[in-house]
Formats: C-alpha cells, sequence, structure tokens
C-alpha cells in the first residue's frame, strides 16, 4: 500500500504545471477547483497509507523512484521514506493544505494574480512533500529549497509594493545562512559515514566521533534556525506576513516553518548522541520563546502577533526536541499547526471583513458581526492557551513536563512562556473581538461575514483544534518512538510523571488566570494599546521589537556593505580584472601562435604524425 | 548480432529502393527500421551473456548494446535533420546506403573482439565517410577535404595495419583475448609488441583526432558539408572512441603501466591544443571543428582509467556530446544554407530575435558542451574528472579544468552572438515541422540526461 506514495506529491506537481502553464486560459473556477483537488486527492493517498500502517505493523518502508545520481562512491536514490514520522507529516500537510488551498479561492478571488498563487501553492505544497518524504538528506534538501523558493514568491506576491518584496528578499537571505549550514551538516554527514541516507547513516552513527556529530547536529541545527525562525535568525518570518493571509497560515505558520522541527526529529538519532548540541536546541529554543512573547504583548498588528506567536511557539516545539521530548515536539507541531493556521484563517477572515484593516487598534467588538469567525477564533485561542482538553493542552503539557523532568531550569522558563502566551493571546482575542468597535464609520457599514469557501474551512480546523490533541494523544504516545534508544536509559518514574501532571493543572489554572487579567484590562477597564506617537519607553522598545532589525543593520548590514564596495572598486578593476583579461589575452596570443600549425599543407600533417610516432616510440623505449 | 543484420538489411533496401526508383519510401522506411533497431537494443539489453562470440570475431555485450543505442538514437536525429539536405541532392538512396553502411562498421566498432573485425569496422566506416565528405562535387572545398580526409585516412589505416602485423608477430593471434592472456603469461615484452602496440595507439589517435594526430579534423571538417560533418563529429567519433576503449580494456588492460604515460600526455595535449585554438576562430563551424578536437582529450581520460565506472563515463559523455552536435550542427546547418554555405560569427548576430528555437537550443546545446550544470555536458565532465581523481590523474584533472575554461571562452562568444549581436540585413529562418521537432526534443534530451544521467549511465553494465 505504501507504493502509493508515489502519487502524492505528483498530483500538486500536475496542478502546478497545469494552471502555471495554462494560466489565463483556465477560469477562476476551473483553477481552484483543480489547486484545491489534487491537494485533496494527494490528502486521500495520505489518509488510506495512514490507516493502512494503522493496521499494520508500522514498520518503515522505502519506496525507491529512480537511481538518481551514482558517481564514483556516491550514490543517491530518488526514494521515498514512509515510516510513523512522515506519514503524520503527510497528514497535516495534505490536510490542512487542502483547508487553505479551500479558503484562498474566496480570500484571493478578486486577486489579479489568482491563478499565479494557487500554482504557487501547488508549488509549494509538492516540495513540502518531498522535503518530509524523502529518504535522504539531498531528497530533504531538494524540498527544503523548494519550499524556501515558494515562500520568497509567495510573501512578494505583490510584488509591485517595494517593502513586500523587500519582506521576500530578506527572507530569501536569512534562509540562505541558515541553509549553508544545513548544506555544511550534511556534507559533514557524507564524509563521516560516506552515505546521506537516513537508514545508513543511522546505521554508521556509532562510528562517528563525538566532536564531529556534534559539529555536524549544530550545522543542521543552524539550517533550522533559518526556516523555523529560531533566533538569530527569526527576523524574517514577522516580515512575512506581507503575503496574503493563507500564505501566513499555511507556509508561516502550519507546514514550511516546522520543516526545521521535522529534519531535527528526523536526525534524533545524531541528535541523542551530542549532548552538547541537544542544549544548544533547547536554549535556543526556550530563549526563543520567551523572547518572541515578549513582543507579543506590544505589537498593534493582528498578523504580527499571530507571527510572534508562531515564533514563540517553535521555541517551544525546539525546547521540546533539545530536552529529548522529540515525539512532544512533533506532537506540538501537529497541534499548533491546527490551531495556528485557524487563527491566522481567522485573522484573514477579520482582514477581509475589515477591507485589509490589520490594526487591533481599529478593530473591537466584532463578536457580534462575524460571528462564524468569531467563535471558530475563540476555540483556536483557547486552544492556543492550553485551556483543559483542546489540543494545545495536550502537547503543550506534554513538552512542559519531559522538560520539568529532563532539565527543570528549561521547565520553570517553559512554563513561564506558557503564562506570556496566554496573556498576549488573550490580549489580541478580546482587543479584536470584545468590546466596542474602534474603526471608522465606513468600515462599520461594510462590515460582513465571509463567505461559505472561508468559513468552512475554519468550522474544520476549530474541530481539529479542539479535539485534535486528545484524538492524537495515544497515538503519538506509542507510534512515534524518535531517539527511543537513548531515552529509554533516561526513563523517568512514573510517579514523577504523576507528580508532574499535578503541577500542571496549577499552570493551566494560571494560564486560564492570566487570560481573566487581560479580559480585566482590556474589556472591563478598556484600556487599549497607545498610538504610534504616544509610545514611551519600554513599550516603545517592545513595540519596535525590541530594534533587532536595527542593530543587524548596523552591525552586519553596514559593514557587510562598506567591504563590499571596497571590494567592488578597488580590488575588482584593479587585480581581478587585470588578472583574468590578461589571463585571456595570453591564451588570445597563444591561440594565434598554435593556429599556424594549422597550416593546411597535407604533406606537413603527415610529416607531423610520423614525428609523433617517432617521439610516442622514443619516449617508450629510452624512459 | 540481430542489430548488425537488421542495419545491413536496411542498408540493402534503399540501394535497391534507389535502382526500383521507390524513393518516397527510403526515408520513412529508414526511420522505422532505426525505430526497431532501438528497440531491438531494449530487448537484448541484459539478456546477453557475454560469453557468447560470433566466431570469435564479434561479442555482444552491454558495452556494445549500450554504444549501439547511443549510435543508433543519434543516427535516427541525424537522418531526421538531413532529410532536406539529400532531397536537393540528385540521388538520395546512394547517399542513403552509404550512411547506413558506414552505420554497420561503426556497429562493429563496439562488438569486434577481433583485430581483423576492428579493422573491417574501421575501414567501412571509414570508405563511406571520405565519399560523403566530398559529396558537393562541385565545391572545391569539398574535394579537397575529402581528398585530405582519404589521403591521411589511408596513411592511419596503414599505420594500423602495420601495427597489427607487429602484434601479430608477437602474440600469433589477432584475438584480444588470445591476445591479454599472452600478456598475462609474459613476464617480459618483446619490443616487437610494444612498437606494434604504440602504432595501434596511434592508428586510433588519429581515428578519434587526438593531438598530435588531429591535424585533418579542422580541415575536414570544414570542408565537409555541415551534414556530413555532423555525422563525423558524432557517429564516427563516438564509434571511434568505443573502439579505442574496447581494444585497450580487452586486451591490453593488463599492460595499462606500459601506454598510460603516453595516453595522459596525448588527452592533455588534446585538450590544450583543441580548445586554445578554438579560441581564435572567428568561423562557428571551425570553432566546433577545433571544440571537437578537445572533446576527443576528455574522452582519452577515460581510456587512461579503464575500469567500469570509466566505461560507464565515456557512453554518458558520448551520449551528450552526440547530443549537443546534433543541435549544434543543425542549426549551423540551417544558418549556413540561408548565408551560401559561409558561417561566420556574425551570421549569428541576433539569432534570437530572428529564430528563438534555434537560438535556444543551440545556446543549450553550447552550454552543454561548455560544461555548465544542470545540462549532460555538465555531467559528462564531472564523472570523468570523478573517476580521474579517484585514480590519483589529479594533475590531469586540472589541466582538464583549466582548458574547459578555456571553452567557456569560445562557445559564449556564439551565445553573445546571437543574444547581444544586432541581426541587421540577416535572414528571418522558418523551420520545417520535423526540424522544429528536433530542436525542442534534442534540447529536452540535454535538460533530462542532466537532470538523470543515471538512465544513460544504466545502460553500461559490463
Amino acid at each position: 500500500m505504501e507504493q502509493l506514495v508515489k502519487f502524492i506529491p505528483l498530483f500538486p506537481l500536475i496542478g502546478f504545471a497545469i494552471i502555471g502553464l495554462a494560466n489565463r486560459r483556465l477560469s477562476k473556477g476551473v483553477t481552484g477547483v483543480l489547486a484545491t483537488g489534487s491537494v485533496l486527492a494527494s490528502f486521500a493517498i495520505a489518509v488510506i497509507i495512514f490507516m493502512n500502517r494503522l493496521g499494520g505493523d508500522g514498520q518503515a518502508v522505502t519506496v525507491t523512484l529512480f537511481d538518481w545520481i551514482t558517481a564514483g562512491n556516491f550514490s543517491a536514490k530518488f526514494s521515498f521514506l514512509v515510516d510513523n514520522l512522515s506519514t503524520m507529516f503527510l497528514l497535516v500537510i495534505t490536510g490542512v493544505g487542502t483547508l487553505i488551498h479551500l479558503y484562498s479561492i474566496g480570500y484571493m478571488h478578486d486577486d489579479d494574480g489568482f491563478r499565479r498563487f494557487m500554482s504557487y501553492l501547488n508549488l509549494f505544497i509538492f516540495f513540502m512533500l518531498l522535503l518530509v518524504l524523502g529518504d535522504n538528506y539531498l531528497v530533504m534538501f531538494i524540498g527544503w529549497e523548494g519550499v524556501g523558493l515558494c515562500s520568497y514568491l509567495l510573501i512578494g506576491f505583490w510584488f509591485k509594493n517595494i517593502d513586500y518584496s523587500s519582506a521576500a528578499k530578506k527572507a530569501f537571505v536569512m534562509n540562505r545562512i541558515g541553509d549553508l549550514g544545513l548544506l555544511l551538516g550534511v556534507l559533514l554527514i557524507f564524509t563521516a559515514t560516506g552515505s546521506v541516507t537516513y537508514d545508513s547513516v543511522f546505521a554508521q552513527a556509532a562510528n562517528i566521533t563525538i566532536p564531529v556529530v556534534t559539529t555536524a547536529t549544530i550545522l543542521l541545527f543552524i539550517g533550522a534556525m533559518g526556516k523555523s525562525a529560531q533566533i538569530p535568525l527569526y527576523t524574517w518570518l514577522p516580515d512575512a506576513m506581507a503575503g496574503p493571509t493563507p500564505v501566513s497560515a499555511l507556509i508561516h505558520a502550519a507546514t514550511m516553518v516546522t520543516a526545521g522541527v521535522y529534519m531535527v526529529a528526523r536526525s534524533s538519532v545524531l541528535y541523542m548522541m551530542a549532548p552538547i548540541s541537544m542544549d544548544f536546541v533547547a536554549w535556543t529554543g526556550v530563549i526563543t520563546a520567551l523572547f518572541a512573547a515578549s513582543i507579543g504583548f506590544a505589537q498593534t498588528d493582528i498578523k504580527k502577533v499571530l507571527a510572534y506567536s508562531t515564533v514563540s511557539q517553535l521555541g517551544f516545539m525546539f525546547a521540546a526536541l533539545g530536552v529529548g521530548a522529540f515525539t512532544a515536539g512533533v506532537f506540538h507541531v501537529v497541534t499548533h499547526a491546527f490551531f495556528k493556521a485557524l487563527l491566522f484563517l481567522g485573522a484573514g477572515s477579520v482582514i477581509h471583513a475589515m477591507h485589509h484593516e490589520q490594526d487591533i487598534r481599529n478593530m473591537g467588538g466584532l463578536a457580534k458581526k462575524l460571528p462564524i469567525t468569531h467563535a471558530t477564533f475563540l476555540l483556536g485561542f483557547l486552544a492556543i492557551i492550553g485551556f483543559p482538553f483542546f489540543s494545545g493542552f495536550y502537547s503543550k503539557d506534554e513538552i512542559i513536563i519531559q522538560a520539568l523532568a529532563h532539565k527543570p531550569i528549561i521547565g520553570y522558563l517553559l512554563i513561564f512562556g506558557a503564562l506570556m502566551t496566554a496573556f498576549y493571546m488573550s490580549r489580541l482575542y478580546f482587543l479584536t473581538f470584545m468590546g466596542k468597535f474602534r474603526g471608522t464609520e465606513e468600515q462599520q457599514h461594510h462590515l460582513h461575514e465571509s463567505p461559505l469557501s472561508m468559513t468552512v474551512p475554519l468550522m474544520v480546523l476549530a474541530v481539529l483544534s479542539v479535539a485534535g490533541g486528545y484524538l492524537l494523544q495515544g497515538y503519538m504516545e506509542h507510534n512515534l518512538t524518535l531517539g527511543a534508544a537513548v531515552t529509554a536509559s533516561t526513563e523517568i518514574e512514573e510517579h514523577t510523571l504523576h507528580g508532574l501532571h499535578n503541577v500542571m493543572w496549577g499552570v493551566t489554572a494560571a494560564a486560564i488566570v492570566m487570560a481573566v487579567i487581560a479580559y480585566v484590562l482590556y474589556v472591563v477597564k478598556g484600556q487599549r494599546p497607545s498610538s504610534d506617537a504616544d509610545m514611551k519607553g519600554l513599550e516603545k522598545t517592545i513595540y519596535n521589537k525590541y530594534y533587532v532589525d536595527e542593530l543587524y543593520e548596523s552591525l552586519i548590514t553596514k559593514p557587510l556593505n562598506s567591504i563590499s564596495s571596497f571590494l567592488s572598486n578597488w580590488i575588482d578593476i584593479n587585480v581581478i580584472d587585470r588578472l583574468v583579461n590578461g589571463t585571456g589575452g595570453g591564451i588570445n596570443a597563444l591561440s594565434g601562435q598554435l593556429r599556424l600549425t594549422q597550416s593546411g599543407n597535407t604533406g606537413f600533417y603527415i610529416v607531423a604524425m610520423v614525428l609523433g610516432m617517432a617521439l610516442l616510440v622514443a619516449i617508450t623505449v629510452f624512459m | 548480432m540481430n542489430e548488425l543484420l537488421t542495419l545491413t538489411g536496411l542498408g540493402l533496401f534503399s540501394m535497391i529502393a534507389e535502382i526500383f526508383n521507390f524513393r518516397k519510401a527510403i526515408f520513412p522506411v529508414i526511420v522505422l527500421g532505426l525505430l526497431g533497431l532501438l528497440g531491438l537494443c531494449y530487448m537484448d539489453w541484459g539478456s546477453y551473456n557475454s560469453t557468447v562470440t560470433h566466431f570469435s570475431m564479434m561479442k555482444v555485450d552491454n558495452f556494445s548494446i549500450a554504444f549501439t543505442s547511443v549510435l543508433t538514437a543519434t543516427a535516427l536525429f541525424w537522418f531526421m535533420m538531413s532529410r532536406s539536405f539529400f532531397e536537393d541532392q540528385t540521388s538520395m538512396s546512394d547517399h542513403f546506403s552509404l550512411v547506413l553502411f558506414a552505420l554497420t562498421g561503426a556497429f562493429c566498432l563496439t562488438s569486434f573482439t577481433n583485430i581483423t573485425m576492428l579493422f573491417l569496422g574501421v575501414e567501412v566506416l571509414s570508405l563511406p565517410v571520405y565519399v560523403l565528405t566530398g559529396s558537393r562535387k562541385r565545391d572545391v572545398a569539398s574535394n579537397e577535404a575529402s581528398f585530405k580526409y582519404f589521403l591521411m585516412g589511408s596513411f592511419a589505416s596503414a599505420v594500423f595495419l602495420f601495427g597489427t602485423a607487429f602484434i601479430y608477430g608477437a602474440t600469433g593471434s589477432f584475438n584480444l583475448e588470445n591476445i591479454a592472456t599472452y600478456l598475462s603469461t609474459q613476464p617480459q615484452l618483446s619490443p616487437l609488441f610494444l612498437v606494434g602496440l604504440l602504432l595501434m595507439l596511434s592508428a586510433m589517435a588519429f581515428k578519434v583526432g587526438a593531438a598530435p594526430f588531429h591535424f585533418w579534423t579542422p580541415d575536414v571538417y570544414e570542408g565537409a558539408p555541415t551534414i556530413v560533418t555532423a555525422f563525423m563529429s558524432t557517429i564516427v567519433k563516438t564509434a571511434a572512441v568505443a573502439a579505442f576503449f574496447r581494444l585497450f580494456y580487452l586486451s591490453f588492460s593488463g599492460i595499462h603501466g606500459e601506454y598510460a604515460d603516453i595516453i595522459w600526455a596525448m588527452a592533455a595535449l588534446t585538450m590544450v591544443v583543441g580548445n586554445v585554438i578554438a579560441a581564435a576562430q572567428n568561423n562557428v563551424k571551425r570553432i566546433l571543428a577545433y571544440s571537437s578536437v578537445g572533446h576527443a582529450g576528455f574522452m582519452l581520460i577515460t581510456i587512461l582509467v579503464m575500469n567500469d565506472f570509466a566505461a560507464k563515463s565515456l557512453l554518458y559523455y558520448t551520449a551528450a556530446y552526440s547530443a549537443a552536435g546534433i543541435a549544434a550542427f543543425l542549426v549551423l546547418y540551417l544558418v549556413g544554407s540561408a548565408n551560401n554555405g559561409e558561417t561566420p560569427l556574425n551570421a549569428f548576430d541576433g539569432l534570437v530575435k530572428r529564430n528563438p528555437i534555434m537560438a535556444g537550443t543551440m545556446t543549450m546545446a553550447l552550454l552543454s558542451m561548455a560544461g555548465i550544470p544542470p545540462l549532460a555536458g555538465f555531467f559528462a565532465k564531472y564523472f570523468i574528472f570523478v573517476s580521474a581523481v579517484e585514480n590519483g590523474y589529479i594533475g590531469l584533472v586540472v589541466i582538464a579544468i583549466l582548458s574547459s575554461l578555456v571553452g567557456v571562452y569560445y562557445y559564449f562568444k556564439i551565445i553573445i552572438a546571437m543574444f547581444f549581436g544586432k541581426p541587421d540585413n540577416l535572414p528571418t529562418y522558418f523551420l520545417t515541422p520535423i526540424h522544429r521537432f528536433l530542436l525542442l526534443f534534442v534540447a529536452a534530451i540535454i535538460v533530462l540526461t542532466g537532470l538523470f544521467p543515471d538512465f544513460v549511465m544504466g545502460l553500461m553494465t559490463i
């Protein structure tokens, strides 16, 4: 049954090809159906494979499409690896992907670039599927670069706006920095094991020395830092909100940004061998989680708040990976995909209703006008703050419990992060949907609920955000055994875990208290964030994201610019150019001389041949 | 073997069809016949037990089938490209049957196990090509090239026979297997054998156009009608270099140390001479002629390395080079025929505006020849370099890379002319459907074989 997996990436690729090539010759309706249908078909196959594996023995299966490159002792096959980890990602990518495609039909319907948009989305799904399906680092790398490209194309989708295209460039460049790390990591793994295929790399992992495996895993993680927006490479993600909202939901919340988590989880065998790398991952994750959450406190753009929340939640996932709770990290990827996609799509619905207004200072009281959006957003919001029995509750608890058990400091910091999340998400929710409307008369007049193609995905995602955690909890625990070899030795006593579960109820209660505080502040007292001009002190610093962008600008960009202008204005002209032109001139002169041998005289040619033969004989006999 | 018989039948058919005036049928029958040949290759591949020989003259193994497939596919493209050329001339069957018989010679060169068969193959391939080179009867250049080629070719054949005689004298056999056995049992090589080996090596170097035996190549390539040049630089070159490899692989690989330095020097000299002289040329046909000398140098590296991976790399190289060669020479032919047969660099000015398909495919072909990734030519060079580095020939790879850098220069001269030249007073082109199809198809092949090299490399499992 796993053989069917070949078709999963094929459908979106065909969808991309047809829509991309036919473009204007297809009506918008056909385009929408084709794009959504191709992802839906992939989803159907993913479900079949998943159900089939649920009944089977759960062994990993490799499906080879063809031998790709064989050169010397290097060989790479274009193969897919179907195991419980990749199947889980398949379901999320195609499932959430289908919903977001459907949503885009409504959201992007009036845009001139509708067909281009849908074709890019299909292409993205294709590359994302390659990324999680590849059975070696090379296929993963293709997917990795491909999603980066699609992300760039979609962030800059409205490329006529200079700010948007700079945001796209920024995302691209920051990802390149990470990608370099990833590439070096893969090359190092190849030199250490002679292979890039997961199976043989992990089989030989025991033979790699610890310093090498530590370096390799840190390099890989640098790749993850870029793609999954961790400190210090996170600044592109908030700017990436320039893209249309479905893009933010699909690429910059649910799927692409979790690629780093996937890659680290996939390489869990290597990470478990390198405690230093694990600490590095854990600390990067937790610091990012807290730092991004703190920025979330003072943002006023609805999508920016969600973007920082995404960065922060990704930090949670990496913290989980870093303490060895790979399963919990992947679990959080799945639940986060549900509720964060829901929140983004809800935000999109709000923006749609408000005629492209994104500032929450101008919103408020939307609950009555947008009942479906409001209800679903509320469920997503409860899921992210970890309200009991919602999906975020299960995965976040699991992360914090594991962290408390393995590295308590990380655990405490994560609890603090969870409380911060509860507060700033409540602030967002209350400012948007509760209280009085603060926008213009005209906006109020035009407020309307979104069409069905947009609200249906919201409802489906809301159901998943509520029930997804409960449903998947058992499956995750029993079927995803990542890094199991090592965890077994540090197995935690059952009663310790039980005690920690009780602690978590306290944390959950505290999170709800944070939400209540936010309610009092923003609804009862009617506080609202200051306008840009009135901001002072800490609020202003946070609102400006701690001036990190400016810091990067003066620390990195400016010195680089001056170095490169020196290189281009002096070194290039006086050294490189002369060298190049000199070589060219030399070759031309040599060529002019050599061509004289080609006299056209047959007699000379034959004499040359005879001399050549004589020379050969002379060399062989006398040397 | 079936391939050889079928092809001979096809050649006889087109000769007879001319006599009974069935000219219209010749072209379709040839195309179908060649497609059938490809089918035969497909069926035979892997099914041959490589111990079966035909009277100890020929052995059909995966090496021969792989090269036969490449030759057949190239021939198919070549016929599609040259149809109009032959229909301009009075008697096309003469040409068609000549080409088909030349091709049978090429087939022999991929499957021989006996020096007699090798010699027969070389002559059966060469004689028709001498005639084809002179097929523009009223053109002095064509006649001169034909005569020159014949004269020097005969000289090389004599050298070859001379060498064969020496080897026979030393070993008492023409059979490659027996020669290899003789070599493995002989503690000390007789000078007789060594001289014979060197003479055969020189003759084979002449056939592939390696320096210092390359002098005929630029003159003959330039003088011959462009269509015939295309045949020489793809099919003849592939067959010759495959024969060179097979001869040394089957019989002389045991005494590799004796001649390794010579091949090393020959490869280095060929790459440098071919590429450097090409840099100063301003005639596109002549640029391509010199570049084909340079490519022969790259292919020689596989004979130096001489292992299974080298055989695969050589197959891939010839396939990539033939594809690019067909495309480049077709465009050259089209440009030349609208320009009184002249092909100076400025005849390509602004070709992209005059015919984007021609300019696009030409660009792909030239980039592939220059070795720009991800096109086939890049991987072709890459695999050869990998095999050379693995066997310790790092110095040679450095020379090879430097000469391919020079190659980039002259290939880009043509590309720059096509894209940035001003197309004043130059004709626009209208492609026949068959040429349009061929150009697009070959361009696709150049890209696809580059992306999936194993589809070609996998053909060769010795």
